[in-house]
């Protein structure tokens, strides 16, 4: 980890210095404990606050979209293709951009982590696999590998797919992972219990959108949910509507969604919403075979017409 | 939306040409059908009165 | 309830499905009332948050048709 940053600093500093970005985007240590926020390095002195560690799930690629500047960032395998799906939707253009690819060796879970401890986590150390976590009165190690979130914990695309920079060698990806494990136990299950499998999965929502902002795919001008004329979701915490919500939001993704977790990250009451991402995920993979964000050649298969797209369900 | 718990059924979709009354008017029919073998749709409503 | 009758809400092409509707009640055949229909000038118009809304609002089922 720590050989990460220095690398990190170093290529930000130079790019920097060669003026051949404006910025770097990179994370430095957030307020309270695993909580990584963004950082925006102008300046070498900047660059100095950059940390690297496993609190660092948040998706860069978010703050890409409708910018001027020249930009370096720092992408994670994640963050890389949310910054290739960036630009085969010109969200942004490549010749602007100096990826900096991390090998990413997977984030840990924070609300897992402090659904452990019933007071107060005061401060979070890593060292190699293990986490120990400090608070009032008490510490303890974990196994990292028991606290990743849980697309890290499944993620097969850890290396970064498009960098101009990279800061370590590939780690090892993934095999023989089940990736779908919990999406074909819902599907298995009747509708009533499938409806009663969800209302219980939002009972929980505030509605605060924290999902929807920390997503690199939500940037629409006027979101849906902000639309008042016609009003196509309420505003109010009613299931029905929060369940619209999540619907759309999922379907607004599909065929885009990495994977990222960015939005389960976000949720500030712990919600499983990439169960809603991930089925449509899955149905993209087996339907047309795609993964979002692995090529710049292809276009997605939701903006493309092939003579063979599956058409049952068509009368 | 099945996998959301909408039941199989509720939606449908179907391709008609504007020359092809006879195949609607057979789909109107299939689709009334479905849908009232399913019965009213009591889940995915909203209950809350509507505030203007 | 043995007398309820479904709300379907129909989203039609204009060039497609609502050309057929139309050449349907031109050759005066019958078809069950419970049809709504919606003209939307493509079923690349159509949305999930249509299907959504008309749910929400009351309908029973839904039927998109190009």
């Amino acid at each position: 980890m720590s050989a990460y940053i220095d690398k990190i600093k170093e290529i930000s500093n130079r790019l920097l210095k060669e003026s051949k970005v404006d910025m770097v985007i990179g994370f430095r240590k957030g307020t309270v404990p695993m909580m990584n926020e963004p950082c925006f390095a102008k300046t070498p002195q900047d660059v100095d606050n950059f940390v690297w560690d496993s609190n660092c799930g948040i998706n860069l690629a978010n703050y890409l979209t409708n910018r001027e500047e020249k930009i370096g960032i720092i992408a994670k395998g994640c963050d890389s293709r949310n910054i290739v799906t960036h630009i085969i939707e010109n969200k942004i253009k490549r010749d602007r951009l100096v990826i900096i690819g991390v090998p990413c060796k997977a984030m840990i879970d924070r609300h897992k982590i402090e659904t452990m401890f019933e007071t107060e986590i005061q401060d979070v150390i890593e060292a190699d696999d293990k986490i120990i976590v400090k608070g009032d009165g008490f510490e303890k190690t974990l196994n990292k590998s028991d606290v990743l979130q849980e697309n890290c914990a499944i993620c097969i695309h850890r290396n970064p797919v498009k960098h101009d920079e990279v800061v370590g060698d590939p780690v090892e990806e993934q095999k023989d992972v089940d990736r779908y494990e919990d999406v074909r136990k819902i599907e298995a299950m009747p509708p009533e219990e499938k409806w009663r499998y969800f209302d219980d999965l939002i009972s929980a929502c505030i509605r605060c959108y924290a999902c929807r902002n920390a997503c690199p795919l939500c940037y629409c001008h006027t979101c849906f949910v902000d639309e008042s004329r016609p009003q196509w979701v309420g505003k109010s915490q009613d299931p029905i509507d929060t369940r619209t919500f999540h619907f759309l939001r999922a379907y607004h993704c599909s065929g885009r969604c990495t994977d990222c977790g960015a939005c389960e990250r976000a949720c500030p009451m712990g919600i499983k919403v990439r169960r809603f991402t991930k089925k449509l995920e899955k149905d993209c993979l087996d339907l047309f075979g795609w993964e979002a964000g692995m090529t710049l050649e292809e276009r997605p298969p939701l903006d493309t017409y092939r003579s063979d797209d599956p058409d049952e369900f068509i009368k | 939306m099945e996998y959301m718990g909408i039941e199989p059924g509720r939606l449908h979709f179907s391709w008609i040409s504007s020359a092809e009354s006879t195949k609607f008017v057979d789909v109107v029919n299939k689709v009334t059908a479905a849908v009232k073998a399913l019965g009213p749709n009591n889940n995915y409503l909203k209950t809350m009165a509507k505030v203007a | 309830m043995s007398d309820w009758e479904p709300k379907i809400v129909s989203f039609l092409c204009n060039w497609c499905s609502y050309g057929a509707a139309d050449l349907a009640g031109v050759s005066r055949m019958e078809y069950p009332p419970n049809v709504r229909v919606i003209r939307i000038p493509c079923t690349g118009r159509m949305s999930p948050k249509f299907f959504l809304a008309a749910l929400r609002e009351g309908a029973d089922g839904v039927w998109v048709s190009g």
